[in-house]
């Protein structure tokens, strides 16, 4: 059954076309990687799915009905998102990071606040039992007083998947979940999708880790100069060449990936691109 | 600030094994000194010539017992008595200044300002010589025990008996308009009898700067704080206690009354003002104007004589109804520009507090439509009345204290910023009040975890102008007039300015920013006409030094002062925030 | 017929003095984002700078020689009141959060303006400024609609220093740095450019043209004030705001856009709205109006991307 149907999604920036028709549809429980070069558009496909950027065309249908276009909406409505360079409120400690989640499950108003009924008292109380068994969840138990600034990288990104989930989605989309991440770190980050995914969750994810997507995912989308190249799940896309090629940079560069900070990254997932022969072996567990 | 650590690095390698010696010698001669005499004439006030210490010689001889810190070896104690002795030596210096200027040189200074002098310079080159402390006072708990509960409820209570003292004690020190001496002309302008009287307060202020500063160095502010956060209630229990208390100290004074009940209007309109400003992260410089809209209504509806309409609506009805239509205006305003840029709605809001203004003035009949009474405003608004017939503006007789009419507005005042202060305290620590703290972090992850940014940053702008609209109704009935002079830029940037003095987003920051501001310039007449000069220069020294506050929250004190406090990728650690 | 054309005369006057100040906001805010409130008081200064040359000048001199001493005496004093500025209550709190810098902003202003007030001899209200170009000469446009002498040298000497500056920064290497460092800071500081120094640059232009503005209005009006910075201050930004900021041909745009507005608004507003009364209220509302429905200027497209 299909939870996201995305169809011929379209942006453009003045004369530069970031994202080309791209169709893509998620099913229940299903997770699905997005890779692609740099400068692919996997971000900004991100930002037209939740609302940050208003796709210049296409359709973006979630269970059955169109998404709406403001960002708090399409929370509302059930997806969620994390960020490529973190985005925690700084300032807050983890708690309020997820309680903040969950403001959009919940209906206080001003009036309820300041009042202190037993409704009010009840809400909170739900609110923070709530917040408090996805710090479990996401491993965090300890950290709850914490400000999230304080918070080592990794905790970061698992906070801010708990941030998401708090929001109750039924589609979670996260953007590059491993960056910056040590092996363990990432295994952790795959165990935790997984478990997302056992809550019932469907999720898309970015990511340039190559054992972690095809380990991870179901189905592979490949994304290259904003056009879909192909999608498959992921024995097929690890044996096509065209994939290969355009990581190894066969197809054209683009313009904007000349400055010294993006050069570097780029380097980054060349190492990791799997050799076809190369199964993830480290994975007995792969879902076929 | 570099310069002074340079100072001090130097001062510690020259001194540095004796500095403890140095010190305590300079506590011992400071303390001799502030026994004896520092005045050679009689007339100084303050007590400066019997042996038993007041005035300055009382604050120098409190901040002198920190030098028994020279013998403890408590954590962070070299930064307290660097702070005591700092404050001690500006105390004296100022002391004796004038002192000396008032017997018309130094011959007349007495034999203790001599010996306290040289007392408190050793003080301080003795604190700053002592080696940097190596760790920073821990926030510390009472032991557990029978009478712990007890004790902690003690100090909590104390705190708010404390602050009721202070604020008795500096309110009390005589000003150029209550004392009358001899006018000896200084200036032209100012009497000398004015500047001595007013050193008193300046010297005590600055003690309680110093002392707050040693004890904040110790860990025990802190740690009184967490008690106080702890049983909270009681705390609120013990101020409420105090505020209701505080016209009984004042022996019928009316006027101390009246100038704490405008405080009290001040500082309800500056907790207002940190809930848009604290709280949700959006400059609003034309607050004032919130303000007035408020106090106009209640001129215009109150049956003033000046007032075009004839109409007198009762009090309460005219709280809801100014506090009501102030929100419409902020909601007109709000609703269209809430979605710009933080620094485009300062500007915004400026606009609309100079629209407000230059509006009442026309409003004459001549250049408008007749409303406002133009220039004069609208004065003469009657006393208010209960429906009882208990009238505001008459004495009443009180637990056998007549007390002056002005104790009736104050304690209205004390009902008006318990209510303000309880909507900002539940507020913060909801669900609304975490929206905007989310917001004023990252506004696009607010956004992306579901918050409708535009509507609850409406929602912050909108109450904040009804907060400051019911405050307007109630000063307007205290004040008894409605001017537009009283609507300025000026009055907007001195409410903003009370909210950042005392710490954006907390409650005790705005009413001590709101004391502070308002009692500054009310005690402090000598600086007449250098009033604004010094407010601006100061704030640009509190952006620069201490940006979190008199009494910050813990979050703002970490945003000011940690790289990478703000929410803005630039400031993330290098290699984990690419390019978006 | 006349009295519009002569209104238009009137609000281009007005105009050249908020384009004027407008570039020096417009300049500042592009390089580093911050509404430099005290700007209003550097074109104050400039006029005090003036009219202190000329007390310090003997008596006699001859006005060709007085005054580009007055106009250079205005400019030395804005632009060193402006370096100091920048040096001690900016430059340290780059990177502090964005409401320390207005603030201090704020505080920079009230101090300036009460300095004049307390320390310059008699300047607790407006104080004579030499009327050395004779506001009694007028000079007919055609018909019934005339300009008088120093509105004519204010127009002159405004868009002398507007053309000056944007062939500046459109030809200099510095110039063509500010507008790099306008369009992308980070990009610009990893080619190499000097940020520091440019900001340094932009505050010198901005204090110039002000000092000149503040000049101009000095000899129109006869008299200077130390109040008269904060309100040609809000105004000059409205109209950098106006023309949208950072854009320095939107500055000029929005200068003489915002002072046809207000003389217009003066004129023709509907009664009981109309009249010099209502002048400055107009100026905000246009601001509001701005504000709302285009907050992107007439010009500007760039800074609501960077929000």
């Amino acid at each position: 059954m299909t939870i996201l149907q995305a169809t011929a999604v379209t942006k453009r920036f003045g004369g530069l076309v970031a994202v080309k028709d791209v169709d893509l549809a998620i099913g229940e429980g299903e997770v699905v990687g997005l890779i692609g070069p740099n400068g692919a558009g996997k971000t900004t496909f991100f930002n037209c799915l939740t609302g940050m950027e208003t796709p210049t065309a296409g359709t973006v249908i979630y269970r059955g009905s169109p998404l709406p276009r403001r960002p708090d909406l399409i929370t509302k409505a059930g997806v969620a998102r994390t960020f490529q360079n973190i985005r925690l409120f700084p300032n807050m400690t983890a708690l309020e990071n997820v309680l903040v989640g969950r403001h959009v499950r919940t209906k206080a108003g001003v009036m309820s606040a300041v009042g202190r009924g037993p409704r009010y008292h009840r809400e909170e109380r739900e609110s923070e039992a709530k917040a408090r068994e996805l710090l479990k969840f996401v491993g965090l138990t300890t950290a709850g007083n914490e400000l999230a600034k304080s918070l080592p990288y990794g905790d970061q990104r698992r906070l801010e998947i708990a941030r998401a989930l708090a929001t109750e989605p039924g589609l979670l989309l996260l953007d590059e979940p491993t960056a910056g991440m040590n092996p363990k770190e990432t295994v952790a980050a795959r165990d935790l999708v997984r478990a997302v995914q056992g809550r019932g969750i469907s999720v898309i994810l970015i990511e340039h880790d190559m054992r972690f997507v095809f380990g991870l995912c179901d189905r592979i989308a490949v994304l290259v100069q904003g056009e879909k190249l192909l999608e498959g799940t992921p024995a097929e896309v690890q044996s096509d060449e065209r994939v290969i090629a355009a990581y190894l940079g066969k197809a054209p560069e683009d313009a904007a990936g000349s400055s010294p900070k993006k050069a570097a990254k780029k380097a980054a997932p060349r190492k990791t691109v799997p050799k076809p022969a190369a199964a993830p072996d480290s994975d007995k567990d792969t879902p076929a | 600030m570099n310069q002074a650590a340079f100072v001090r690095t130097r001062l510690q390698a020259r001194f540095g094994p004796a500095a403890a010696l140095i010190g305590l010698v300079g506590v011992l001669l400071l303390v001799v000194g502030c026994f004896l005499p520092w005045a050679g004439f009689a007339g100084f006030p303050g007590k400066m010539l019997n042996t038993a210490p007041g005035g300055s010689r009382l604050y120098v001889l409190l901040l002198a017992l920190f030098g028994v810190l020279f013998r403890l070896d408590w954590p962070g104690r070299a930064r307290a008595l660097r702070g005591a002795s700092t404050f001690a030596l500006v105390i004296t210096m100022l002391t004796v200044l004038f002192i000396a200027y008032a017997g018309g040189g130094l011959v007349n200074l007495g034999t203790g300002a001599y010996v306290a002098l040289a007392g408190v310079v050793l003080y301080y080159l003795g604190a700053q010589s002592l080696p940097e402390d190596d760790v920073v006072a821990p926030v510390r708990e009472l032991p557990d025990g029978r009478w712990r509960v007890l004790i902690e409820t003690l100090l909590v209570v104390g705190v708010a008996v404390g602050a009721l003292i202070i604020f008795v004690i500096g309110l009390g020190l005589p000003t150029a308009s209550v004392a009358d001496g001899p006018d000896h002309r200084l200036g032209g302008a100012i009497s000398l009898n004015d500047l001595t009287n007013e050193s008193q307060f300046l010297c005590f202020l600055l003690f309680v700067c110093g002392a707050m500063l040693a004890l904040s160095r110790l860990g025990l502010v802190a740690s009184v704080g967490a008690m106080t956060k702890k049983h909270s209630r009681v705390l609120v229990a013990a101020a409420l206690m105090s505020a209701v208390v505080f016209p009984f100290t004042q022996g019928g004074n009316g006027y101390s009354l009246r100038i704490a009940a405008s405080i009290g209007v001040f500082a309800a309109a500056a907790v207002g003002l940190n809930i848009v400003v604290g709280l949700a992260g959006l400059l609003d410089l034309g607050y004032i104007a919130f303000f007035g809209v408020g106090a106009y209504f209640a001129a215009i509806f109150s049956g003033s004589v000046t007032s075009v309409i004839d109409m007198h609506l009762p009090f309460g009805l005219v709280i809801l109804l100014g506090a009501a239509i102030s929100g419409v205006f902020g909601l007109l305003l709000g609703a269209p520009t809430l979605r710009l840029r933080g620094d485009y709605l300062a500007i915004v809001t400026l606009g609309f507090g100079e629209i407000f203004r230059i509006t009442v003035n026309n409003l004459d009949g001549s250049a408008g439509p007749s409303l406002t009474n133009g220039p004069n405003g609208i004065s003469n608004i009657p006393d208010l009345t209960l429906p009882g017939g208990f009238n505001f503006g008459e004495n009443h007789l009180l637990f056998g204290v007549d007390l002056p009419f002005q104790a009736n507005y104050y304690w209205l005042e004390i009902i008006l910023i318990a209510v303000v202060m309880t909507a900002f305290l539940r507020l913060a620590e909801s669900r609304i009040g975490r929206a905007w703290v989310a917001i004023r972090e990252d506004e696009v992850a607010a956004a992306a975890t579901g918050i409708n940014t535009t509507r609850l940053k409406l929602l912050a702008f909108v109450l904040g102008a009804t907060l400051a609209g019911a405050a307007g109704t109630v000063n307007a009935h205290v004040v008894k007039v409605a001017a537009p002079d009283s609507f300025t830029f000026m009055e907007s940037a001195l409410l903003l300015a009370a909210v950042i003095l005392g710490g954006m987003g907390t409650v005790p920051g705005a009413l001590l920013g709101a004391t502070v501001l308002y009692l500054l310039p009310e005690k402090l007449r000598f600086l007449q006409d250098l009033r604004l000069l010094v407010f601006g220069i100061v704030l640009v020294l509190i952006m620069r030094l201490r940006p979190e506050g008199l009494v910050p929250s813990k979050r703002r004190a970490r945003e000011f002062h940690e790289p990478g406090g703000g929410a803005d990728a630039l400031s993330a650690p290098p290699g984990h925030r690419g390019t978006a | 017929m006349d009295l519009f054309l002569q209104q238009l005369v009137n609000g281009t006057v007005l105009g050249a003095t908020y384009g004027l100040v407008a570039l020096g906001y417009t300049m500042v805010y592009g390089i580093v984002q911050l509404i430099n409130f005290a700007h209003g008081e550097i074109f104050m200064l400039g006029g005090f700078g003036a009219l202190t040359t000329f007390l310090a000048l003997p008596t006699g001199t001859p006005t060709a020689v007085l005054l580009p001493m007055m106009l250079l005496g205005g400019v030395i004093v804005s632009v060193t009141v402006a370096v100091l500025m920048e040096r001690f209550a900016y430059r340290p709190l780059r990177g502090a959060p964005r409401l320390a810098p207005l603030i201090t902003a704020l505080g920079v202003s009230i101090a300036l303006q009460e300095l004049v007030r307390n320390f310059y001899p008699e300047a607790k209200s407006a104080r004579n400024f030499p009327q050395l170009v004779d506001p009694n000469r007028q000079f007919s446009l055609g018909g019934d609609v005339t300009i008088n002498a120093p509105s004519l040298l204010t127009v002159v000497v405004a868009v002398v220093g507007m053309v000056t500056l944007s062939t500046y920064v459109r030809r200099s290497r510095t110039g063509r740095a500010m507008q790099a460092t306008a369009q992308d800071p980070d990009t610009a500081r990893l080619m190499g450019i000097n940020t520091d120094r440019l900001i340094v640059t932009a505050f010198v232009l901005g204090a110039a043209l002000a000092a000149v503005a503040g000049v101009a209005q000095g000899l129109r009006f006869g008299q200077v004030d130390f109040r008269m910075g904060f309100l040609t201050g809000i105004k000059a930004f409205t109209a950098a705001v106006l023309g949208g900021i950072g854009n320095i041909s939107g500055a000029v745009l929005g200068g003489f856009t915002l002072g046809l507005v207000e003389v217009m608004a003066t004129q023709y507003a509907p009664e009981p709205f109309a009249g010099g009364a209502w002048k400055d209220a107009w100026a905000f509302v246009v601001l509001i109006i701005v504000l709302v429905f285009r907050p992107t200027g007439l010009l500007g497209e760039r800074v609501a991307a960077r929000a």
